[in-house]
């Protein structure tokens, strides 16, 4: 093992660290600051693989910072499902960071460019750490660092809208962990313990004598990761934040970062809470009925919108709602789809988010009613949006089909047919919103009257790249779900 | 009356609860983004307050070994955990006032509802 044991706070430590280094680096090295930030995150990645390597081997193993065995120490664990959730931080992150390094240096002032690669790298770090960590309080500092990094690289771009959408996103986030701290004290006055897996064992003991700090704590930590996922009556703060940030942020935002809380909130219900109490309070149904508002009500106001970046943040909304339905339905099959849908989502509207980015950079255009024609000055690009979009709407050959199918097999199998219904009403309003501007971009009989400038390599490579993922996760779904199946098997 | 005897007994658990809603209820209602930034540290003092009350004991001393001495103890794990919860509450604080410094450098005020209607009118 040597090194190798080490790999989950090895993983941490190096994204932090160049979080460290990236604004001395631009400082005074300014070349290698990016290759720096490049090679940190694809290091990381690398150890990823190896810890799922690792997993696929050895089964399910802890970690113990610093050698302290919980309940002194912070402890890690590494099985399956964590593992694919950090893959997908860790991956996502990787691609959305080779795209931003050509977009950014139009977006944002030249001396920001080092502090934006700390923020990300910090974001980041602190996502893996949500993912990887078995510790409640270890989750709160993380969560914080997390939110902080996430406001902190949408006002970097420091115009108005920015700020002002910064500061509603930290005063909700901070309400959210707000909640999510007194959550863990209610459940640190009855068990004592910080550790998922302590707190499991001594809740059934301590609910008998105090059952309300269960239903207090089960509810604050609803409101906690609803409100920084985005769940529908929380995502207020949503539209405005993902829409004003510069186009990489964006992407980052709604394609990983809203999904890390959907995650923990899923880690806080099948792992935290022991199974006889979660059946005995109707959590899932509540996030049940959440999620579908969510999924038709994100599409509903995503329609109205006439800002291209507008539309897919209201789309995000809708879209998280189909991981919370895989929980709210708590059965093994839709869960899988939630799973699915939490990679293919990230991939299909960080790519979307990008191809707004490319539009923006190109012909400086947000408005959709002027999108009409670009696919003759912008081809490549229009191909990525056809792609991310059929794969929102769900048709075959993309990811998002084989998610929405798992999604609708799994509330089938719990007879509950009313969901599927919902599930096939959301692919239908999400065509109404994509199909037009598919329509406008390449069947426009004018010519496009908007300048367009060309648009560099690095930027249309990575948008080739997600097209090739999105189709490759519709085609050959196989290892996923099997990776998946196997990881959900291992909690109920 | 029973219920009553336990809500007196338990009186700074109450304090932190109450002050937790006044913090949020201010920080979710109120336009003026300063006293939003009060309201969250008045919320999240009163988790902290929480936090160490929990660890309290009645007559407790500071947890440091005696030779040769049985002594109540306090539960110290809370309490310095607290110091890491105040320390990211600052950095929050410092971020949120950074931010309005900025906003008010814009708009020319710092009352939400007026940058709403700025925003409207462009």
């Amino acid at each position: 093992m040597g090194l190798a044991q080490h790999f989950p706070a090895l993983i941490i430590a190096i994204l932090l660290g160049i979080a460290f280094l990236s604004p001395i680096l631009y400082r005074w090295a300014r070349k290698t600051s990016a290759p720096a930030l490049i090679t940190a995150l694809s290091l990381s990645l690398v150890m990823g693989i190896v810890l799922l390597i690792q997993v696929h081997q050895g089964g399910t193993f802890y970690y113990h910072m610093g050698g302290w065995p919980p309940p002194f120490g912070v402890e890690f664990k590494v099985d399956f499902l964590r593992v694919y959730m950090l893959l997908v931080v860790l991956a996502v992150s990787l691609w959305i960071m080779v795209y931003a390094l050509k977009d950014l240096e139009h977006e944002l002032k030249t001396e920001m460019l080092g502090w934006y690669y700390s923020l990300y790298a910090l974001l980041v770090g602190s996502m893996a750490g949500i993912a990887l960590t078995n510790d409640l309080f270890n989750l709160f500092v993380l969560m914080e660092i997390c939110a902080i990094s996430a406001c902190a690289i949408i006002s970097i771009k420091e115009d108005r809208a920015c700020l002002e959408a910064s500061f509603k996103y930290l005063i909700l986030s901070a309400m959210g962990t707000g909640c999510f701290l007194l959550g863990v004290a209610m459940l640190y006055m009855v068990t004592g313990q910080f550790n998922y897996d302590l707190v499991n064992e001594a809740l059934p003991a301590a609910v008998e004598q105090y059952p309300n700090n269960m239903f207090a704590a089960s509810s604050l930590f609803i409101v906690a990761f609803g409100t920084k996922a985005a769940l529908f009556p929380l995502h207020v703060w949503l539209p405005d934040a993902h829409a004003s940030a510069p186009s990489p942020s964006s992407a980052m935002l709604s394609g990983v970062v809203i999904k890390i809380y959907a995650f923990a909130l899923f880690i806080m219900f099948y792992q935290l809470f022991p199974r006889p109490l979660l059946d005995s309070i109707p959590l899932n149904e509540i996030v049940l009925w959440l999620s579908t508002a969510g999924i038709m009500f994100g599409s509903i106001f995503a329609m109205v919108q006439v800002d291209l970046k507008k539309m897919l943040a209201y789309s995000s909304i809708g879209q998280i709602g189909y991981v919370f339905l895989g929980i709210g339905l708590d059965d093994t099959i839709a869960l899988t789809g939630g799973f699915y849908h939490l990679l293919v989502h990230a991939l299909m509207k960080s790519m979307l988010f990008m191809v707004a980015g490319v539009i923006i950079y190109s012909t400086g255009i947000r408005q959709i009613k002027q999108l009409a024609g670009v696919g003759q000055v912008l081809p490549l690009t229009m191909i990525a949006f056809t792609v991310g979009a059929a794969s929102m709407i769900g048709i075959p050959g993309t990811g998002g089909l084989i998610s929405k199918w798992y999604l609708a097999l799994g509330a089938l199998e719990v007879g509950r047919p009313f969901f599927v219904v919902i599930i096939l009403a959301s692919s239908l309003l999400n065509a109404v919103y994509y199909m037009p501007i598919i329509v406008n971009a390449f069947m426009h009989q004018e010519t496009f009257e908007h300048e367009a400038k060309p648009v560099p390599r690095q930027m249309l490579v990575t948008l080739v790249i997600g097209v090739l993922a999105v189709i490759f996760f519709g085609v050959a779904p196989g290892p996923t779900l099997t990776l998946l199946e196997n990881a959900i098997a291992l909690l109920f | 009356m029973e219920m009553l005897i336990k809500v007196l007994h338990n009186y700074y658990y109450m304090a932190a609860i109450l002050l937790f809603v006044i913090g949020m209820h201010t920080m979710l209602t109120h336009s003026n983004l300063i006293k939003k930034v009060i309201a969250m540290n008045i919320m999240d003092t009163s988790v902290f307050l929480l936090f160490v009350a929990v660890g309290y004991t009645y007559g407790g001393q500071a947890p440091i070994v005696q030779q040769g001495k049985e002594v109540i103890y306090i539960n110290p794990l809370p309490s310095s955990l607290m110091l890491t919860g105040i320390v990211v509450a600052i950095s929050i604080t410092a971020y949120a006032l950074s931010l309005i410094v900025k906003i008010y450098r814009y708009y020319g005020t710092v009352d939400y509802d007026e940058i709403c209607l700025i925003r409207s009118q462009e």
